[in-house]
């Protein structure tokens, strides 16, 4: 397994959770809808802003905005860290101590480049679109240049990165196993529920097939 | 509890300031809802730093697990500036255009003091809470924690009083232009739900299932 790319990647709580190869960090990348994306304001107070991402390949894209005043920063070469975490089971122990979660997190450090170029502008707003729900990028109608007035992605390469992931039942201390407590993990899925069209949608448009049906399992990249 | 948080510069929605909600109730709501949280800080560096961690609520006080950060809290006496991110995500929103997607979400930003819980009342409540945000009841059966156990866990807990929230709901809006395209649009409504539970292998035999676990769902959170 990769070692931690710097100090301040290297997990030192639970070190035997930590992963540092690449494929690992991607996939969380890939599966976590959201984000959240952190850095130092001026006046060194911490800021964190949820937002959405896609990966093409080592490059992170961020959604960001250009009335977000937080976002200033960002483009100003301002240092970043961005997390996703996806939650993947409830771990339920004998003892209130040793509850948990079965989950997977990635962080990312480094700057942030606003993307500007358009070919590059367009291959990003693609992948976030897959991201949200594969199929509809080959959809949805493409975006037109004075879309990117609004609008800002930013790119990240994904270099200093670490994953974190926990995974098995709960870990009590043998004298806690005679406990008359039910122990054990509860799964958690994210599913669509009954998609409803827009009211002014044009008549005779069906429902794309890419789109999971009520109580189906939602697709991730 | 009814008193709005006051907005502040860094709290104020700047991007669609319409969806940006400062009532206490309603921001509690999607902090008590949501099942952890991104803990940021600022490094020794002077970098930004995140975790992933859990969180409860109690009053007008959040508590949060923190023991991946207490190096960097335990040498700020005075209190460790942070930032908690939630994010709750409720159904994807499908424009016609590619730009005018969106997600029906509900987040909330807070700002404040990070202090170490060292009370031990306190603490004893924290792990009621925190035990009972996993799964609503659970803090009745499980083993509180001993003495050992409560000097072990670094709790931090910050005030509620610089909170913003963002709420995203509805259908897309879209320029008439985009209206006539061939696209399917609409809300793909998402959420949260359990799978059948798994008992731990070390078990012991005839021990049942509790039915906040058999039916859990989250506070809050629909059917």
């Amino acid at each position: 397994m990769a070692d931690a790319p710097s100090d301040r990647t290297r997990v030192h709580r639970h070190p035997e959770r930590a992963d540092y190869d690449a494929a690992t960090v991607h996939a969380i990348l890939d599966e976590a809808l959201t984000c959240t994306v952190c850095w130092v304001d001026a006046d060194g107070g911490p800021r964190a802003l949820p937002t959405i991402q896609a990966r093409i390949g080592d490059i992170l894209y961020l959604h960001g905005s250009r009335a977000a005043r937080a976002w200033k920063a960002v483009a100003a070469g301002a240092e970043v860290c961005v997390v996703a975490t996806v939650v993947d089971e409830l771990v339920l122990a004998r003892t209130s101590p040793t509850h948990s979660m079965n989950y997977r997190s990635a962080v990312v450090y480094g700057r942030a480049r606003e993307v500007s170029d358009i070919a590059e502008l367009r291959a990003a707003a693609k992948a976030i679109t897959h991201h949200v729900l594969p199929g509809r990028e080959d959809d949805a109608a493409e975006p037109q240049d004075d879309d990117w007035r609004e609008t800002l992605l930013f790119a990240m390469p994904i270099e200093e990165a670490s994953a974190k992931i926990r995974t098995g039942p709960p870990m009590d201390d043998p004298e806690d196993l005679d406990l008359d407590v039910w122990a054990g993990t509860l799964p958690l899925r994210t599913v669509a529920g009954t998609s409803a069209p827009a009211p002014d949608l044009k008549p005779g448009i069906p429902a794309p097939g890419y789109l999971p049906r009520n109580g189906q399992e939602f697709p991730r990249p | 509890m009814s008193e709005p948080t006051a907005p502040t510069p860094r709290t104020r929605i700047r991007r669609l300031p319409e969806l940006g909600v400062y009532e206490r109730e309603r921001i509690y709501a999607i902090l008590d809802e949501a099942l952890y949280c991104h803990l940021a800080w600022v490094g020794p560096d002077g970098d930004p730093r995140v975790i992933p961690t859990i969180h409860t609520r109690i009053g007008d006080t959040l508590y949060l697990h923190g023991s991946s950060a207490s190096s960097t809290l335990r040498a700020i006496k005075q209190g460790l500036p942070v930032a908690i991110a939630v994010t709750l995500v409720d159904g994807i929103r499908f424009a016609r255009s590619m730009f005018e997607h969106s997600m029906n979400y509900r987040t909330v930003i807070v700002y404040g003091l990070a202090q170490e819980v060292t009370d031990r009342e306190e603490l004893t409540k924290v792990f009621d809470a925190i035990t009972d945000q996993v799964a609503p009841g659970r803090s009745a059966d499980a083993r509180p924690p001993t003495e050992e156990e409560l000097r072990q866990t670094t709790f931090v807990k910050v005030s509620l009083d610089e909170a913003s929230a963002k709420v995203s709901e509805g259908f897309p809006e879209e320029s008439d232009a985009d209206l006539a395209l061939d696209v399917w649009a609409g809300i793909l409504p998402l959420r949260t739900v359990p799978g059948e539970p798994l008992d731990d292998p070390l078990l012991k035999p005839g021990t049942p299932r509790p039915g906040y676990v058999t039916d859990w769902r989250r506070p809050g959170a629909g059917a």
